[in-house]
């Protein structure tokens, strides 16, 4: 074959081959003309609160796409601080303390959406900085049949075992909300208060000797999967894993008890698409969205959309009531402060 | 060069930075800990890659090209495949921990993708190819007339390898290791991966930014990052030289 034919053809295949990889990608793919309708939400992880199967819905009912995201909510209230001057993003999700915290700065402008009423106080900023879509709570999931012998932990005593080496993670404080509610509520829970890092931090040292990893991206797969047998994170996504995905998976609600966590929602200041977000956030509180969430068992902020069959799948009520509510605005003013004594303490430290 | 410029702005406009970076803690080891683990890869990965290399650039052998495409894959991946390449091997379910378990019972090395030695064992797997390919390439020009004669005077292989060869390639040798050096100093998605609490340079800069907005600690850090890489790569040049 004469060598400028094989050229040709080698490049006809590279260009087949690279738009196949790039087509199925939604953030590259060219908006038709005219048409502007997308809503850019900071840390929209699929499988985190269902986002994956909200987003669907979403684009289904409306045609509105929205990109998923895989920042954490630290990562994405950095993003948000960054790109101030040039903003990208119409909005944001955050664990509860974090979203407070971006409020604070200044990365929000105000918006009731459509159901305001139907948020309970607590869960909401009064000037509409940031409102709750739905909570979770801390929790220990567990991927029984990657626990190798090793029986169920019941408690975060009973995670410092030596049968557990190895077996643990939790994510990087400093890179999700998530991890930075379990933290500084286990401080808490240790003992110690918003300026008193020490009871917490001295557990966390102990258990550092049974933790596999810090992730700083989700690896709600890889418990599935078993790499990792426990991880402490939301008790939805352990349900998801033993309901949704039929994975070897329980949840426990640690005896010593456990925290819960307002996920939170803002409209970015100087969002690109502020009025096609309003009408996004107006839809999340509505019931088909708020029962679309809770396929992933994050409990909805709106009362009486969690269907009946769902409800009963959680753990019974006895075991949330050992789970207490923190403080959002001392959680906010210790964020930075605990985030670096994690660093120095856990993490940084070189081994 | 803007970019360069406003990150060293960001850095000399809170002079405190540098302080902070040099200071005992979290960022100084971080350094140090780049610094030997970069040193480390770079001098195995040139030793280990030394005899392929020259097999590449001598001799003519059935699907060598193969082999050499083969090599040279693991350049293409990005840090972050690699290091989950390493969980996939070694990781707690990995697949040498399972092949141990079927064969000795014991499973074997679970786990230990998430240690110093797995994160080592990334840096190598993406170093050795950069090492052969750049070797390679001295090779070529290596004058056979000089092997020859040496073979004439009675010279075995090895000895020939040692003291014609290396001799002959050691600048190539200095400048593959300074090669190999800086891409290990600036690797991050390996151990944005892998790391557990060793931490690296890269990964301190990483937190400073998206977890405290710290553009100063972040800046210092990159350029006390690159000033490192460039004076142990000085170093590597004038023995080259």
């Amino acid at each position: 074959m004469p060598r400028i034919v094989s050229g040709a053809l080698l490049r006809i295949c590279l260009g087949v081959v690279v738009a196949a990889v790039l087509a199925p990608c939604p953030a590259l793919a060219l908006p038709a003309a005219g048409e502007d309708r997308t809503v850019v939400q900071y840390d929209c992880i699929p499988n985190y609160a269902n986002w994956g199967g909200v987003t669907a819905l979403y684009k289904q009912v409306t045609g509105v796409t929205v990109p998923p995201d895989p920042k954490g909510s630290s990562v994405a209230m950095a993003a948000l601080e960054k790109e101030k001057d040039n903003p990208v993003a119409d909005c944001a999700y955050y664990s509860g303390a974090i979203g407070y915290q971006a409020a604070q700065k200044g990365l929000h402008q105000p918006y009731k959406p459509k159901g305001w009423e139907k948020i309970p106080d607590a869960l909401k900023d009064p000037n509409g900085l940031w409102w709750t879509v739905h909570t979770g709570t801390i929790a220990l999931v567990v991927n029984t049949k990657a626990l190798g012998g090793a029986r169920i932990p019941r408690s975060f005593a009973d995670l410092l075992e030596p049968a557990y080496k190895g077996k643990i993670a939790y994510d990087d404080p400093t890179w999700g909300g998530t991890s930075f509610t379990f933290v500084y509520g286990l401080n808490e829970l240790m003992g110690g208060t918003d300026k008193d890092f020490r009871p917490g931090l001295s557990y966390l040292r102990k258990l550092d000797a049974n933790v596999s990893s810090y992730p700083r991206e989700s690896i709600y797969n890889a418990v599935l999967r078993g790499e990792v047998p426990i991880w402490i994170n939301a008790d939805g996504n352990g349900y998801k894993m033993k309901y949704v995905d039929g994975g070897p998976v329980e949840v426990v609600i640690p005896a010593e008890g456990t925290f819960t966590m307002p996920l939170v929602m803002g409209l970015a200041a100087g969002a690109p698409h502020a009025d096609e977000a309003k009408r996004y956030f107006d839809w999340l509180l509505s019931a088909p969205a708020q029962a679309e969430f809770a396929k992933s068992f994050f409990r909805p902020v709106v009362a009486g959309t969690l269907p009946a069959e769902l409800a009963a799948k959680f753990l019974p009520d006895a075991d949330y009531r050992k789970a207490r509510a923190l403080d959002l605005s001392k959680m906010a003013a210790a964020a930075d402060a605990l985030k670096k004594a994690w660093l120095d303490e856990i993490r940084g430290t070189g081994r | 060069m803007w970019p360069l410029v406003r990150l060293a702005a960001g850095a000399f406009a809170s002079p405190g930075a540098f302080l902070q970076v040099l200071a005992a803690g979290r960022y100084r080891t971080s350094l140090v800990n780049s610094l030997a683990l970069s040193t480390a890869a770079a001098f195995v990965s040139v030793a280990i890659a030394i005899v392929p290399a020259w097999v590449f650039a001598r001799e003519r052998f059935p699907a060598r090209n193969l082999a050499r495409t083969a090599v040279s894959l693991p350049l293409t991946f990005s840090g972050v495949l690699v290091g989950f390449l390493v969980i996939v091997m070694l990781g707690r379910i990995g697949a040498v921990p399972k092949l141990a378990g079927f064969l000795t019972g014991r499973e074997l090395f679970a786990g230990s993708a998430y240690t110093l030695a797995g994160l080592f064992l990334a840096y190598l797997y993406f170093e050795i190819p950069r090492a052969v390919m750049t070797l390679e390439a001295a090779f070529r020009h290596f004058p056979p007339e000089l092997d020859a004669a040496a073979r004439s005077l009675g010279a075995g292989p090895i000895a020939r390898l040692l003291h014609v060869t290396l001799p002959y390639a050691a600048p190539a040798l200095y400048s593959t290791l300074a090669v190999t050096f800086s891409a290990s100093m600036g690797s991050f998605g390996v151990a944005l991966v892998l790391a557990r609490r060793f931490t690296v340079a890269p990964l301190e800069i990483y937190t400073e930014l998206t977890a405290f907005l710290n553009d100063a600690v972040a800046g210092a850090l990159c350029i006390a990052l690159a000033a490192l890489t460039f004076g142990v790569d000085r170093l590597f040049a004038r023995r080259a030289a």
